[in-house]
């Protein structure tokens, strides 16, 4: 094959990418958008070690070359997840969009990634050399800088199997199919014994990165509703000063305002 | 350099070039697959939308070297089934094509959906069709035209 390789096992591909100077080649959705040249492509999607979904004691793994669709037809994937994928573009996009795809193209309006950010999901990449698991919010470093070496593949996003239960999703794009995030926002929260134990919150389409403040999340954790509640006003003022958002394809006061509201939208929700 | 084998509409083809050619304009100039159409080259328009192992994708987003071994359907193949003739008797009887552009893919993605939920709803057809755009009639006849293809080919799908 000129200018390309098909794995045929993860062994096969991480020889293949040590070997040659390779883009790994997915779903191909964002590459042959972006259609760079004289490059050549490490063709994954009949690697069955990256097609699929697993869950053990603690994490539901999702391979990176698993589509949206096939996660939306999974039991294992959590609700918030699927919520998210649901709303990626349309059919024939999530017939061919990945995990693996949608981390690697490096873009902060990354609707899945968003969900991976606000969970502390952890990836795992793999090479000839070893394995190694990261954080996301380590991996996801700026615009197009990811932590992921020439000779890496990313092979599984570990998603936390339980705590994703309560939670808003809100993706807001210019039509209902087909619409690429303008903003988008993902609050998990959980409470035990009456005390808030995550007040997770996380920001997609507005920075290089996508945000999340977990030094502000601490200060509601181990409150009680009432004594969040009373906290609220402070708790919003300090996202406000922290969030500098760029321009985009909409104004970086207009997502400004939309991130907060959002935002109380889902301390209410929750009662706080 | 071995050559990226697939079947297209049934005969098997070997194609030489570049592993990152677009499907889409392989499918146009290479194998005069004209049915398939550019609109956007973003994936975001549905013109090109083929069938590949029975999914439907945007043809404009698929390097070559992801169809090898695949079978890939246009419109050229799909127009000699009997599924064909019950969305094109019905598209017809309810005018739901006028310039014709977004037709093949729109047809693809009738396909796609009704091979999956031989039964779907109008929120499911709009669903199974949200990727493919249309600027001449407004949707509501291409939907209602699903639907009846549907009905009227009922056992088809």
């Amino acid at each position: 094959m000129v200018n390309g390789y098909v794995a045929a096992s993860l062994k096969e591909a991480l020889e293949i990418r040590a070997a040659h100077d390779v883009v790994p080649y997915a779903g191909g959705t964002d590459l042959m958008v972006e259609n760079r040249k004289g490059v050549e492509y490490l063709f994954l999607s009949k690697v069955p070690e990256l097609k699929q979904i697993a869950v053990d004691d603690e994490y539901v793994r999702i391979g990176a070359a698993v589509t949206f669709t096939e996660a939306l037809a999974s039991a294992d994937v959590p609700r918030l997840m699927k919520e998210a994928a649901s709303r990626i573009a349309a059919p024939a996009i999530r017939n061919a969009g990945t995990f693996g795809g949608n981390l690697g193209n490096g873009s902060a309006k990354a609707d899945s990634v968003l969900i991976e950010f606000v969970a502390d999901a952890k990836l795992r990449l793999v090479s000839k050399k070893g394995e190694r698991i990261v954080d996301v919010d380590k991996f996801y470093l700026g615009r197009k800088k990811l932590d992921l070496a020439d000779d890496e593949l990313i092979a599984e996003i570990l998603l936390p199997k339980q705590g994703l239960e309560q939670y808003s999703y809100e993706k807001v794009g210019g039509r209902n199919a087909l619409a690429i995030s303008r903003v988008s926002f993902a609050g998990v929260f959980a409470a035990e014994g009456g005390r808030i134990t995550n007040v997770a919150a996380a920001f997609g389409a507005v920075a290089d990165t996508v945000l999340r403040y977990k030094d502000i999340e601490a200060t509601l954790l181990g409150k009680t509703v009432d004594e969040a509640k009373a906290l609220k006003e402070d708790y919003l003022k300090a996202y406000a000063d922290r969030m500098v958002l760029t321009r985009g394809r909409v104004s970086a006061e207009y997502r400004k305002t939309v991130c907060m509201n959002l935002l109380r939208d889902f301390l209410t929700k929750f009662g706080i | 350099m071995a050559d990226i084998r697939f079947t297209l509409n049934g005969k098997e083809v070997a194609y030489g070039g570049s592993a990152t050619d677009r499907l889409l304009e392989v499918l146009r100039n290479e194998y005069r697959c004209t049915s398939v159409k550019c609109g956007c080259k973003e994936g975001e328009c549905g013109a090109c939308s083929v069938l590949i192992d029975g999914t439907l994708l945007n043809s404009c987003c698929v390097a070559m070297g992801a169809v090898e071994g695949a079978r890939v359907v246009t419109m050229e193949g799909f127009r000699e089934t009997e599924r064909f003739a019950a969305l094109d008797k019905a598209f017809g009887e309810l005018s739901a094509v006028q310039c014709g552009f977004c037709i093949p893919g729109m047809v693809l993605a009738a396909e796609a959906l009704l091979s999956k939920n031989a039964h779907p709803t109008e929120d499911e057809i709009r669903e199974g069709l949200s990727g493919n755009l249309c600027r001449c009639t407004g949707y509501n006849a291409i939907v209602n035209a699903v639907a009846n293809a549907a009905k009227e080919g009922n056992g088809l799908w």
